[in-house]
């Protein structure tokens, strides 16, 4: 009986069991690497908006407070999107007539909401409360970046629940001192946090880190 | 090979090897693709729909789901053990049954696979039991009998398919050099991954084989114990129990023992292979049949004795489950599983196919009202009047359960058509060793 299979046959199934292995710890490597990409959480990627409204000028320039848009975000979940009347509390002053604020005009005369597009959405199974943050210490930069040189508003970080959760397991280095929560650029100065504190939230990240804090 | 040996095993050989094979088996195979489709259709309908479709409800959190996928594991871990342990008797009885009896405990154990990943209600997401580097970062509930599922049915998987295929590689060469067609031979060849039979193949073989049954062993005592478990962590009083895994491995290895058996009846009578599983194996398979079943009343006995002997509530909940509303299965069970197999004192009941299969579909049948009552019965009683409701299977459930059938079916039809039943070399050895002795 002739050979069913040449040698070469042979060689080429041998490197097919080893491709094939080889081709599995790719997939499992490239998946990893997939998974942690910035463009996979589109970090950094602008979403189209209505207007083209620059947080670099109104912030970083004109050093606007965060608080004066984001009025709710000191007390409430959500931290608040203004309404057409606080725009128009100054455009009805400057910019009166250009044309890319039409839709804030035409927004606070019909009494509609601008229809901006959320770039920092959350699933709705995770819960999350701006003013518990906030009013504990945690900065608006330290999950929104600096918003003060973004002239396209983009996400500064994944909001991965990985994301979260590496602060979740422990708060502390991530706090910062009141009057610090609404700055941009901030450095800290060594260990500024009182001891008491960072006892606290060595004790705390049991419960910080407990399913129903943000599955509810 | 000399042509004794050639002779020996060619009706063996000719099955697979047979362009034709008759209008019985396209009428199996097309009736059990029917029921693949339905499993198909019950699959997706959960998927899309959700696990509402089923008759659960609190407290009947389990069902058919669970149901199912405890009878047919019991049966994949009754056959693993079975096949293993003839491997490393030596027993003669395995060149009869061990090829169907690993190939039966595979199909099995792919069936059951199924349950417990629809039942997740989000079956999609099942990858999340699998402790891999999520971004979520959070490993998966390792005290969760979900993740015991995922290890237990994995692990089983690899194992009974590694001694299935381990098995069938120098029965794999002997269909190549059979085959006629090049095709044909191409096929076979590659899967036989260049067995030459070689001393140094069969030396490499032999171990391989025996230490993957080593492998089987304690696999399967876990594997029956980790089902049991999934029951006894729970506080239902009486799943809360330390006898559920021996009740659990001792009725499975007759549950695997029984399909075992209903499968070599079938096949002897189906593909008139006589010759190779001979009067004396189906006399031995009808007396380990009945030894199970035996195990299996002294176990129910024991049942009866350990509630006498706790009190409180387990007592009450399982004195509920003999003579409740689900009494019926439970009574079932027994008669079925436990006094019908003993017409196999009988000889000539053991050597009947009619017997054989009625005792093998019988246990079966028993062991599945056996898992019924327990998961069903054990939830009867509790506390809050309002949840004074009963469980009976929708028609989803009936469905998903006739679709694993279809597909056990559907996987052993298949099998006897394109692989040798019998194990071909093992019988060419014993044959060979009869002849020198």
């Amino acid at each position: 009986m002739a050979q069913l299979f040449t040698p070469a046959a042979t060689t080429l199934f041998r490197a097919a069991i080893v491709l094939t292995g080889l081709g599995i710890v790719g997939a499992g490597a490239t998946a990893y690497l997939w998974a942690r990409a910035d463009s996979t959480w589109n970090v950094g990627k602008p979403a189209p908006q209505p207007v083209p409204f620059r947080h670099d000028l109104h912030t970083g320039q004109l050093n606007i407070d965060c608080r004066y848009c984001h009025s709710t975000v000191e007390r409430a979940a959500d931290a608040g999107m203004p309404s057409a009347q606080t725009c128009m509390s100054c455009h009805s002053q400057v910019w009166v007539g250009a044309s890319v604020l039409e839709p804030v005009r035409s927004s606070f005369a019909l009494g509609q909401p601008i229809q901006w597009t959320s770039v920092h959405r959350l699933p709705d199974y995770a819960y999350f409360h701006h003013a518990a943050h906030v009013t504990k210490g945690v900065a608006c930069e330290t999950c929104h970046g600096r918003v003060d040189q973004m002239p396209k508003t983009v996400k500064a970080q994944t909001l991965s629940m990985g994301w979260c959760l590496d602060c979740h397991r422990d708060p502390a280095p991530n706090l910062r001192p009141r009057e610090a929560v609404f700055a941009m650029g901030y450095e800290p100065h060594g260990d500024e946090l009182p001891e008491d504190i960072r006892a606290f939230y060595r004790e705390a990240s049991r419960r910080l880190t407990s399913c129903n804090t943000c599955h509810r | 090979m000399s042509s004794d040996a050639h002779a020996a095993t060619s009706r063996v050989a000719d099955v697979p090897l047979s362009p034709h094979f008759g209008w019985a088996w396209w009428l199996a195979i097309l009736a059990s693709g029917g029921l693949v489709a339905l499993l198909g259709y019950t699959l997706l309908s959960v998927t899309i729909v959700g696990v509402g479709v089923w008759g659960v409800n609190i407290p009947y959190v389990w069902g058919f789901d669970l149901i199912n996928y405890a009878w047919w594991i019991g049966i994949a871990n009754g056959a693993s053990l079975f096949a293993a342990t003839l491997v490393l008797r030596r027993h003669d009885l395995r060149t009869a049954v061990n090829r169907f009896a690993e190939g039966v405990a595979l199909f099995a154990v792919i069936c059951a696979g199924i349950f417990p990943i629809i039942h997740l209600g989000r079956p999609w997401l099942f990858y999340w039991t699998f402790p891999y580097p999520a971004t979520f970062q959070v490993w998966p509930q390792f005290r969760s009998t979900l993740t015991w599922d995922f290890w237990a049915i994995s692990t089983h998987v690899i194992v009974t398919s590694l001694l299935w295929y381990v098995g069938l590689i120098p029965d794999l060469a002997t269909l190549r050099d059979r085959a006629k067609r090049p095709m044909v031979q191409r096929i076979y060849g590659v899967f036989a991954l260049g067995w030459r039979g070689s001393v140094r193949h069969w030396a490499y073989h032999q171990r391989a084989y025996r230490l993957v049954a080593i492998l089987v062993l304690p696999l399967i005592l876990i594997m029956q114990s980790t089902v049991a478990f999934e029951f006894a962590v729970t506080l239902v009083p009486d799943w809360h129990e330390t006898r559920q895994p021996l009740h659990f491995v001792a009725t499975g290895l007759a549950q695997g023992l029984s399909i075992v058996l209903l499968v070599a009846v079938l096949l002897r009578w189906g593909l008139r292979l006589g010759r190779y599983i001979d009067e004396g194996d189906i006399d031995l398979l009808g007396k380990l049949v009945l030894a199970s079943a035996l195990v299996s009343g002294y176990l129910y006995i024991d049942e009866i004795a350990a509630a006498l002997l706790s009190g409180g509530l387990t007592q009450e909940a399982t004195f509920t489950r003999m003579t409740g509303d689900y009494a019926g299965l439970y009574w079932t069970a027994i008669v079925y599983s436990v006094l019908i197999p003993q017409l196999f004192w009988f000889r000539s009941a053991r050597l009947s196919t009619v017997g054989g299969v009625f005792v093998g579909v019988s246990i079966g049948v028993g062991i599945w009202f056996d898992r019924f009552s327990i998961i069903v019965g054990g939830l009867q009683t509790d506390y809050l009047p309002s949840i004074g409701r009963s469980y009976s299977p929708t028609l989803s459930e009936t469905g998903l359960f006739l679709g694993t059938v279809g597909l056990f079916t559907a996987l052993l039809l298949l099998f006897v058509r394109f692989l040798p039943v019998i194990s071909m070399f093992e019988t060419r050895h014993d044959e060979h060793e009869e002849k020198s002795s």
